[in-house]
């Protein structure tokens, strides 16, 4: 892959709200846990 | 277009929206089949094993089946050409297993009959990214939005009256209600969201036979982490697998039926949306009851009020399903899909035509299929070795079963197999 789809990748809002979700669900594990 | 392709269009339209809903229906009865081989070994060893011994056989199932049905020559040359969603698919993954994991909180602290109807609402939460990312419903007019939303609340709805009238309500010691909402809410939210990677990849070009390949990484990895840390250790964890061994068949098994309802409702997602498809598969809990009731008489301790609830619920959520089953995307809305589909090609300089066509099920490599090699045996035979393996040290379940259920049930869901497949294989070449 070029550069230029690591930084397309790095800046797609559609990768940020899924890694956002898992890392509150995993915030609530850890709560729960 | 010319007047005479416009009818052309239209019936490849209609075939494809047929497609995602047999699909959409189909993974809901392979979904709720692979509760039945779970309960067989639930209660034998902790939730997280459990889940771990069916992520393994999810594992098995996700790259033997793409291998056998279409090669690993192909699977490789999808996963060169959209390289870029690798991270997207390791990510649904990850989602489904830390929701997974919520869902052992959630029943812990609420129950069932409280959880369920919380974490069922992961198709709201997807038809709302289906709507806010990629362009669903946008153009469907005030008809489709009420078929679609309108279905998928009464699927909602109808399941909740199911887990309400079914689900034993014992008050549980030491339980933090607060705590088990918050979980069951992110569950929903998480499985929710899992549908991002999967229409993402889907108005890209991908193939779900590749994609589902990758989520299995995801997936196992995910599951091995938080097993561990959940046992204390790896040697913890080997014991408790260990104990497990005799049990570890149907976890195994139920894995390779969730694997075929998930790959039916990717083809859904791919066909005809998040907002359409996973609604459709949320089916399962129809035939998880289906299951409980007839074959494990789950149902013989339940009074009237309670059986005429299971049979008000049942109703909704058939009335449901036939709501978003008749709701084909017009041609207002599938252009806003286009557009969707336009923004990646441009973002990810992937080549429109080639994406249009594997988007619409015309896929020229998937109609050309790859060239199979001998070692590609390699995945059916060790997947039936594994299950000899494990059937060999299997004990005989305690629970009663109705035989003759059972076989009905399974004919309606080989049935539902063959029949989809066969669909899918004709009008996509499993595309």
């Amino acid at each position: 892959m070029k550069r230029s789809i690591f930084a397309a990748i790095a800046s797609d809002v559609h990768l940020w709200v899924p890694v956002c979700v898992l890392v509150g669900g995993i915030c609530l594990l850890v709560v729960l846990r | 277009m010319s007047v005479g392709q416009k009818p052309e269009v239209e019936n490849r339209v209609r075939a494809l929206h047929v497609v995602g809903v047999v699909c959409g229906l189909a993974a809901g009865a392979w979904l709720g089949t692979a509760e039945a081989p779970v309960k067989l070994a639930a209660g034998q060893a902790p939730p997280l094993v459990v889940t771990l011994g069916m992520v393994l056989g999810v594992f098995m199932a996700r790259w033997t089946i793409p291998v056998m049905l279409k090669g690993a020559g192909f699977v490789v040359r999808d996963l060169r050409h959209n390289a870029h969603l690798l991270v997207w698919a390791l990510l649904a993954g990850a989602l489904w297993v830390v929701a997974n994991t919520l869902t052992v909180f959630a029943i812990r602290n609420v129950g069932l009959s409280i959880a369920f109807p919380l974490w069922n609402s992961n198709c709201l939460i997807g038809l709302f990214w289906g709507w806010l990312f990629f362009n669903e419903l946008r153009g469907a007019g005030w008809k489709g939005w009420a078929q679609v939303f309108g279905g998928s609340l009464a699927l909602v709805i109808g399941a909740a009256i199911l887990a309400w009238a079914t689900a034993e309500r014992t008050p549980v010691a030491g339980a933090h209600p607060m705590l088990g909402i918050a979980a069951a809410l992110g569950a929903g939210v998480l499985w929710g969201t899992q549908y991002i990677p999967y229409r993402k990849a889907y108005i890209s070009g991908m193939t779900p036979l590749s994609f589902v390949t990758v989520i299995a990484f995801g997936e196992l990895v995910s599951t091995l982490v938080l097993s561990v840390i959940f046992a204390g250790s790896f040697s913890n964890l080997g014991q408790q697998i260990v104990a497990a061994k005799p049990f570890l068949f149907w976890l195994f098994l139920g894995g390779i039926c969730w694997v075929f309802g998930d790959l039916f409702q990717q083809y859904a997602a791919k066909y005809i949306g998040i907002g359409r498809g996973i609604p459709l598969s949320n089916t399962n809990q129809l035939w998880g009851l289906a299951w409980g009731a007839l074959v494990f008489g789950e149902l013989t301790a339940i009074g009237t009020h309670a059986r005429v609830l299971v049979l008000v619920g049942s109703l909704i959520m058939i009335v449901g399903a036939a709501f978003i089953g008749t709701a084909a995307a017009p041609a207002s809305e599938r252009s806003s899909w286009q557009s969707a589909m336009m923004r990646e090609c441009t973002r990810y300089g992937l080549d429109p035509v080639r994406v249009e066509q594997a988007r619409s099920g015309n896929d020229e490599q998937a109609r050309q299929g790859s060239k199979r090699r001998a070692w590609e045996l390699v995945f059916p035979i060790c997947s039936v070795a594994v299950m000899i393996w494990l059937g060999l040290s299997l004990e005989r379940p305690s629970v009663a079963m109705g035989l003759g259920w059972m076989v009905a049930l399974l004919a309606l869901t080989i049935c539902s197999l063959f029949l989809s497949g066969l669909l899918l294989w004709k009008r996509t070449r499993f595309s």
